[in-house]
């Protein structure tokens, strides 16, 4: 396929005034445009031609966007699903996102101001981003165990009761308001204390990595501007709502970005803190798991593709949002 | 655009503040860093743990006693000697291929006019967007042997091999990305500059654009080194024997395998994780100078 | 017009790539012939640890007895569920492996790709079977599980490690509250409750009884009940009776008296070594890691059946457990040659060495008199225990969708035991789905 691509643009340049400059960027992009080509691109057009069929462990009739609209809303057991593994998905980022960048924020902010032990501490923030999440899982169960884990014995100093983490399906508020005696309708449960784990979990192992982006955009900010608020009087507080965050809105806008992406597809996380499951009664099943679960738990792998390109969608349109609607506020310099 | 600051200087602090805020931010830090590095506090000491100790609960801070000899124990229950020559080999493979087509082909996005520009930036960034589960099936049949799957048409037949594990990596629309962002900082001035000089565009990329790249170059390469230290599920399934597996699939087996041995697994775990934490000790600083360059301009 | 014939180009390469499948065997006279040469063959399995040394070393004597020139490799796929998958993958590629490792549910999948060969005629082959009274010697359940009725009754795989569903005790505690082992229902419920400790402040100590939210589990509770699985048409589950509802309805009396708990993994059996547990009910396979275990730390412990509502034994019930190995259509030679060697390890002697060796249950009933097997029991006494109930053992379904409706069961029981539903509506619930999933797999 790549082959093909590329003698068709070469051909169509020598109008343009730079045929020789076209030509050798093509080579330069050949190794890439091959690799990527045949290892990414090609095979999401196979999975997109798989989607299109009946494939129940092996090709079926021809189902046009059927597998499609089973998701969407035409098959009382596969819609349902969509729909909650998808609420799930966002409930995570939710979750996860605003936390993670508001942590990374504060900790980088105090990270980049001169002070002692500076470099141990952001390589201790660092150590989780290069651990894997199988290495990292088996520590966690340990910390999150129900009976014997590090965590409850920490709640319990405040008070709280011993609580059952990854297997815990209800919601985190329907949990605190039972705490009060109060019984919360279903809708206003929140996310399952699972999820929850699992987020606290992710953030926990990109903290190091957002911490570091915004040290770069940290850097990025001109000593000018701090120096003129100075000047002006300007005390700690002010300089930082009025200075940093300002100008560190495009930093704070590609973290937003690639963490949102990154939860949305995120797949090891989840798998591997709930052994594959997706449980506690699938309160964590997000939809990359159901792609997984539905092409090979199930075999359909029809079904399995068609829904991960309806999600594929729905990232690309939510990226989009952002761009439109978060992208206008960001501040540049 | 500003120029940048060597991150290593910092702001200078604020000189009026008191020791009080000095000692709250201190504070904070600690505990977080406490938080964050307590799961590896506990897999370190659980390695050298006995049997029961390491289940015992609450568990205990500090081993009663030591028994570094859980290391040699999990290390002799596995090939790991195998795993971790064919990880370290693998990862350094597609380390530096990738590095070499990202070079190229970021190059050729920043500092280049050709046709198709736009479209193909658009569908490199896309394949960012696919979930690997989607693609995993068309994948694993394209590595097929032509038994019968391939009938008439070219197929690799590559299961059991290296370059299973290196190939499909050796480019990736993240690190051109990544290094596309670090060459359009390089100030245009050194290229006309150049151009004077006669120099093409593979000598200038060669002579004043890399050596300028170095924090960046080793960015990616960390980055890329990382996902292939800890890639799991591909070599898993196109892997059958062990001459051939990397440690991550080795340590996932073991987990099964040593059960109720959950000092062993910890131990295995250690040595696991080790070498690739050792690296980035070495490596960070260049790690943030290189991200203070790339991906943030927005 | 380029970029869309490349398109075409890629879509048919697939469109080839995925249809293909290896060609249908004749099963007539292949099952008959001898082979014409030295053969390479291989094994795709899950076992891991002592269990892998156990087949390695069973393959390697095979391999150097088998004088036909059958050279057998043995390779690891990780967990089962990746073994699954991989297989998947392999038949969409073409490049499956000679012997498979799978359970009823995989193999189900398998067939609807029609890659699956039939045993049966290698079973009944007077050249290269088993002899009448050889074949009567192996467990008829072990022949029912394989047996599969949603594709014509045809014997798709052969027993190969196969344990089943049996109580764990804790014989200390017993021996500290001066109970025997519960026979029946009530008599578990009761001595669990008593087994539980509760310190000043209300916090749980020791457990009665740890619950299992695998599916197994609660199948192995409706056949110790009396109910069944399947209603006899396969088209409707039957464990939606008054059997399965008692078993929601004792964990929900147990979470909430406090005996039951939800352990994490496979914490249940360091519990139990540790004293803080009395019951759990596990596989046979779980043997070595108690031994394991109680090697270290000294407590004693025993295997006895489930308890029952029958009160005559010999209508005792568990469910049998454990995977089978399937065989793939190739060439005549090669699937003769698979047949070969798991009939050579179905035989009498190595049944009885894998068994001691791989701490399954053995194939065949004559396994027990071989001396490898009583030397072993002398050793491990909780292996003569699990063996002598494999008689009560029970196959599960072996229909098609059956892996789904294990996570039906496996989430109607967290329902009950997070206390999210009351057993009678978490079994509604479950039931409509599960019919639904029968329905759908037809």
């Amino acid at each position: 396929m790549a082959a093909e691509v590329i003698p068709a643009s070469v051909r169509a340049s020598p109008r343009r005034r730079l045929p020789v400059e076209s030509i050798q960027a093509w080579l330069f992009l050949l190794p890439a445009v091959i690799v990527l080509g045949v290892f990414q691109i090609f095979p999401a057009i196979a999975a997109f031609y798989m989607s299109l069929f009946k494939w129940d462990v092996v090709q079926g009739a021809f189902r046009g966007f059927g597998n499609y609209t089973d998701w969407l809303y035409d098959n009382s057991i596969r819609s349902p699903d969509f729909w909650r593994a998808l609420s799930t998905t966002f409930t995570y980022v939710i979750v996860t996102v605003p936390l993670e960048i508001a942590l990374a924020l504060v900790l980088a902010y105090l990270l980049f101001q001169k002070m002692r032990g500076r470099g141990i501490y952001r390589t201790v923030y660092y150590l989780p981003y290069v651990t894997s999440f199988v290495a990292a899982a088996a520590v966690f169960f340990w910390v999150f165990h129900p009976q014997y884990g590090l965590v409850n014995d920490v709640i319990g100093i405040f008070g709280i009761g011993p609580q059952k983490w990854l297997d815990e399906p209800r919601g985190l508020f329907e949990l605190a308001a039972s705490g009060f005696g109060v019984t919360l309708p279903e809708w206003l449960a929140g996310p399952s204390l699972a999820l929850v784990v699992i987020s606290l979990v992710t953030v926990w192992h990109y903290l190091g990595y957002q911490i570091v982006i915004f040290l770069a955009g940290l850097s990025n900010i001109s000593q000018e501007f701090y120096e003129a608020a100075r000047l002006d009087g300007a005390n700690e507080r002010q300089i930082f709502t009025k200075i940093t965050l300002p100008l560190l809105s495009p930093t704070t806008f590609f973290v937003f970005t690639v963490a949102s992406i990154g939860v949305l597809r995120s797949f090891d996380s989840v798998y591997v803190l709930t052994n594959g499951f997706g449980g506690p009664l699938d309160t964590t099943r997000t939809v990359t798991l159901l792609v997984f679960k539905t092409a090979f738990q199930q075999a359909q792998f029809g079904l399995g593709a068609a829904l991960a390109f309806i999600l594929t969608t729905i990232i690309l349109l939510f990226t989009l949002i952002q761009f439109r609607v978060l992208g206008r506020r960001v501040h540049y310099d | 655009m500003t120029e940048a600051i060597p991150i290593e200087r910092g702001l200078p602090r604020v000189t009026m503040r008191p020791r009080i805020g000095s000692i709250v931010k201190h504070i904070v830090l600690i505990v977080v860093a406490l938080i964050v590095a307590y799961p590896f506090y506990f897999m370190v000491t659980s390695s050298f743990k006995d049997t029961l100790e390491a289940i015992r609960t609450p568990p205990t801070i500090f081993p009663n006693e030591l028994h570094p000899e859980n290391y040699t124990d999990a290390w002799s229950r596995a090939p790991w000697g195998r795993y971790f020559i064919n990880t370290i080999f693998v990862s350094i493979a597609v380390t530096i291929l990738e590095v070499i087509t990202a070079c190229l082909a970021a190059y050729a996005f920043a500092r280049m006019k050709f046709r198709g520009k736009g479209i193909l930036f658009t569908v490199f960034l896309a394949t960012l967007m696919i979930p690997g589960e989607a693609t995993l099936i068309p994948k694993y049949v394209l590595m097929s042997p032509s038994r019968v799957a391939c009938a008439g048409l070219p197929c690799l037949g590559w299961f059991d091999t290296y370059q299973v594990q290196i190939v499909p990596f050796i480019a990736s629309a993240f690190s051109i990305f990544l290094m596309r962002q670090f060459f359009l900082s390089i100030p245009n001035e050194l290229a006309d500059a150049a151009r004077m000089d006669g120099a093409g565009h593979l000598r200038f990329l060669w002579s004043i654009v890399l050596p300028l790249s170095v924090p960046a170059l080793i960015t990616v390469g960390l980055i890329t080194f990382l996902g292939s230290w800890n890639a799991f599920q591909w070599p898993l399934i196109v892997t059958s024997k062990p001459d051939f597996r990397p440690v991550q699939v080795g340590l996932s087996q073991f987990r099964q395998e040593a059960g109720a041995s959950y000092h062993l697994l910890m131990a295995a775990s250690t040595f696991v994780v080790a070498p690739i934490v050792l690296l980035f000790l070495v490596a960070q600083r260049y790690l943030v100078q290189g991200i203070a360059r790339t991906g943030i301009r927005g | 017009m380029r970029m869309k014939a490349a398109i075409l180009a890629a879509v048919m390469l697939v469109s080839a790539a995925c249809s293909g499948a290896p060609p249908a065997a004749q099963q007539s006279t292949e099952a008959d012939i001898t082979l014409s040469g030295p053969v390479a063959i291989t094994l795709w399995h899950a076992l891991t640890g002592p269990q892998q040394i156990a087949l390695d070393a069973m393959v390697k004597k095979f391999n150097d007895t088998n004088g036909k020139g059958v050279t057998v490799t043995a390779l690891n796929q990780g967990t089962y569920t990746q073994l699954y998958q991989k297989t998947l993958g392999a038949i969409q590629a073409g490049a499956l492996p000679e012997l498979a490792h799978a359970y009823e549910s995989f193999v189900a999948d398998y067939m609807k790709a029609d890659v699956v060969v039939d045993l049966g005629s290698y079973k009944d082959s007077k050249t290269n079977g088993l002899t009448k009274e050889s074949q009567d010697d192996i467990y008829k359940g072990y022949y029912d599980t394989n047996t599969f009725p949603q594709y014509g009754n045809r014997l798709l795989s052969w027993p190969f490690t196969k344990s089943l569903a049996v109580m764990y005790v804790n014989n200390d505690i017993l021996k500290e509250l001066g109970k025997p082992i519960p026979k029946t229902w009530d008599e578990f419920e009761a001595t669990a409750l008593a087994a539980t400790k509760k310190d000043a402040s209300g916090k749980v100590t020791r457990m009665g009884f740890a619950f299992n939210t695998d599916a197994s589990y609660f199948n192995a509770q409706v056949y110790a009940r009396g109910g069944t699985l399947m209603a006899a048409d396969n088209k409707t589950v039957a464990w939606n009776g008054k059997e399965g509802l008692a078993v929601l309805q004792m964990y929900d009396r147990m979470n909430k008296n406090g005996s039951g708990y939800s352990p994490k993994s496979f914490d249940f059996q360091s519990d139990l070594a540790t004293g803080k547990l009395a019951f759990f009910f596990s596989s046979t396979s779980t043997v070595p890691f108690m031994k394991d275990l109680a090697d270290k730390a000294s407590f004693s412990w025993s295997i006895a059946n489930l308890p029952q509502a029958a009160t005559d034994p010999a209508k005792a019930k568990t469910v049998q457990f454990g995977a089978n190995v399937a065989v793939f259509k190739s060439t005549p030679d090669k699937q003769l040659a698979s047949w070969m060697f798991i009939k050579w390890m179905s035989e009498t002697d190595q049944s009885a060495q894998f068994a001691s060796t791989s701490y399954y249950m053995p194939v065949r009933a004559t396994a027990a008199n071989s001396q490898t097997l009583k030397d072993y029991w002398a050793k491990v006494p909780q292996g003569k225990q699990g063996f002598d109930l494999i008689q009560y053992s029970s196959p599960e379904p072996n229909i098609r969708g059956q892996q789904d409706i294990r996570d039906v069961i496996f989430n109607m029981i967290t329902e009950v035991i997070t206390a999210k539903s009351t057993p009678d509506a978490a079994m509604a619930t479950a039931t409509t789905k599960a019919n639904q999933i029968v329905k759908d797999a037809q």
